[in-house]
């Protein structure tokens, strides 16, 4: 410990790390009544800091060619010691992330926490969930299985509802008419390099604006004398009174991050089957549709949702519509109220919106 | 006094509950990582005797290393590492003076592995082979 110190001091004289902890850390001041539902955050920047190694681990064996990825991640699966941990982890977190990352927006959405001076972080929240889709489905094909390859038909051939540039933007995503080792080829740079440059760069973001807002009070429990904010000049929330994040707040992050282990891991030994169908052990074969190919579960209501209008166009414009709506939000709820009781019609339309997507799920699902 | 002795614990169990759980996730990695394992002396290649003619030289893949199979003028057989004890260059075949070059920095070995030449501290390890009914066994 005498070690530890004397190397703080030595590291504390040169670049004036007390000085930065005083602020950041044990100076950093939280709301007094912050609650565990801020912690979802600090969650999904774990689970994405573990894709990014599990996804870099899983490069050393893995070979994005068509004709060998599906032998190369049926190697990583039974052949290299591990390999089949190092993987499972990669599939379920990609899972987690989503259902994360839906939980923390769930959160901002009942405190309203998206409200003024905040719309910039819920839009590249929004921004991020999307991202986090698309990084998912573009690594759905990479196994080169039935499953990965059908859904990738059947999520890309989607695009072609679009009016006019509908069937070029197919060919486009596709790099040729149909799923094949260019969608391989193109998929895996995005998988890899582009989208997850953009998800870290939107993660900054978000941290950067988060940090120059302040954060946000949440409207339940004991309030606290932080000032309204006012579209009149800059000003950061602070909150004066408040909990320090170093030890206090990191605790209870800590203890959300040990409670999501315990769920991750719980799948991932007891239940490694759960991210897969029978379909995704057979390996891709353009000439053999499997029957009921289904996309993930997160994208179940937008499967649905397509199968119940009577035209793809219609039930794209229907989706496009509440996408739009929800990244607006904090542009068309203006009203400063929070707390979710004192705001009827945004708790009817919210849950009635929860349960419609949950339906949707579940019916996609037994269609 | 009771506190910091509390408190103390406390650390100690946190500071092995850390421990534990970075081996917990390094193990597995670095066993990912590692070399596929290969016993020594366990692998066997088997090769056709018409396959090296006298005087000549087939570089082949053997536990998963460059080694060379020379037969010589006297029509006997040889198997080396491939592997320049120098700097681990490969070395190449010289057919009309019969003997190895290591193209890196001029080392010179014998048909049977020994330094004639140059920079490499030891001779080509030997590889034991046998010759049964025209076919050669390495390993």
């Amino acid at each position: 410990m005498a070690l530890l110190k004397r190397l703080y001091r030595w590291v504390d004289l040169r670049i004036g790390a007390s000085e930065i902890v005083a602020k950041e850390l044990t100076g950093y001041l939280l709301p007094r009544n912050i609650n565990e539902w801020y912690s979802l955050g600090s969650i999904l920047l774990v689970i994405f800091a573990l894709q990014v190694v599990t996804g870099m681990l899983l490069m050393v064996y893995y070979v994005p060619d068509a004709d060998k990825a599906f032998k190369s991640v049926t190697f990583i699966m039974n052949e290299v010691p591990y390999g089949w941990l190092i993987r499972l982890c990669h599939a379920v977190g990609s899972n987690m992330m989503v259902a994360v990352l839906i939980l923390h927006m769930l959160s901002t959405l009942f405190m309203g926490s998206y409200k003024s001076p905040r719309e910039l972080n819920w839009l590249t929240g929004f921004i991020l969930l999307t991202l986090v889709q698309g990084i998912s489905l573009t690594g759905y094909l990479a196994p080169w299985s039935q499953l990965s390859f059908w859904a990738t038909t059947v999520a890309t051939n989607s695009a072609s509802a679009i009016p006019v540039i509908g069937p070029y933007l197919v060919e486009f995503l596709r790099g040729g008419k149909l799923v094949g080792p260019p969608t391989l080829g193109r998929f895996f740079a995005l998988h890899v390099s582009v989208l997850p440059v953009v998800i870290a760069a939107l993660i900054g973001a978000h941290l950067f604006i988060l940090k120059r807002t302040g954060i946000s009070t949440p409207p339940f429990g004991s309030s606290e004398t932080a000032k309204p904010w006012r579209a009149e000049s800059y000003s950061y929330q602070s909150h004066p009174g408040g909990i320090p994040f170093f030890p206090n707040y990191a605790l209870q992050d800590l203890t959300s991050i040990c409670i999501y282990f315990a769920i991750f891991l719980a799948v991932v030994f007891f239940a490694p089957n759960l991210p897969f169908t029978p379909d995704a052990f057979v390996p891709a074969d353009p000439f053999k549709t499997p029957a009921h190919i289904k996309p993930e579960w997160y994208f179940l209501a937008n499967y649905q949702t397509l199968k119940i209008f009577p035209s793809e166009l219609l039930g794209l414009s229907v989706q496009a519509i509440a996408m739009t709506f929800l990244a607006l939000l904090p542009f068309i709820d203006r009203s400063p109220e929070r707390h979710p009781m004192k705001r009827p019609l945004f708790l009817i339309c919210t849950v009635a919106g929860i349960l419609l997507w949950i339906g949707l799920t579940v019916w996609g699902h037994f269609s | 006094m009771e506190n910091d002795g509390r408190r103390k614990f406390l650390g100690v169990c946190l500071a092995g509950a850390t421990a534990a759980a970075a081996v917990a996730v390094a193990y597995p990695v670095v066993r990912y990582l590692g070399p596929k394992s290969r016993q020594a002396g366990a692998e066997k290649l088997v090769l056709s005797a018409s396959d090296v003619p006298e005087g000549e030289a087939k570089f082949i893949e053997y536990a998963g290393a460059s080694a060379v199979l020379v037969k010589t003028k006297t029509g006997e057989l040889i198997a080396l590492s491939a592997v320049c004890t120098h700097l681990g260059c490969i070395v190449q075949w010289v057919k009309d003076q019969q003997h190895f070059l290591c193209p890196c920095h001029g080392g010179l070995f014998a048909t049977d592995g020994t330094v004639l030449a140059g920079p490499p501290p030891r001779p080509l390890a030997k590889i034991p082979l046998t010759l049964t009914e025209g076919k050669i066994t390495i390993g």
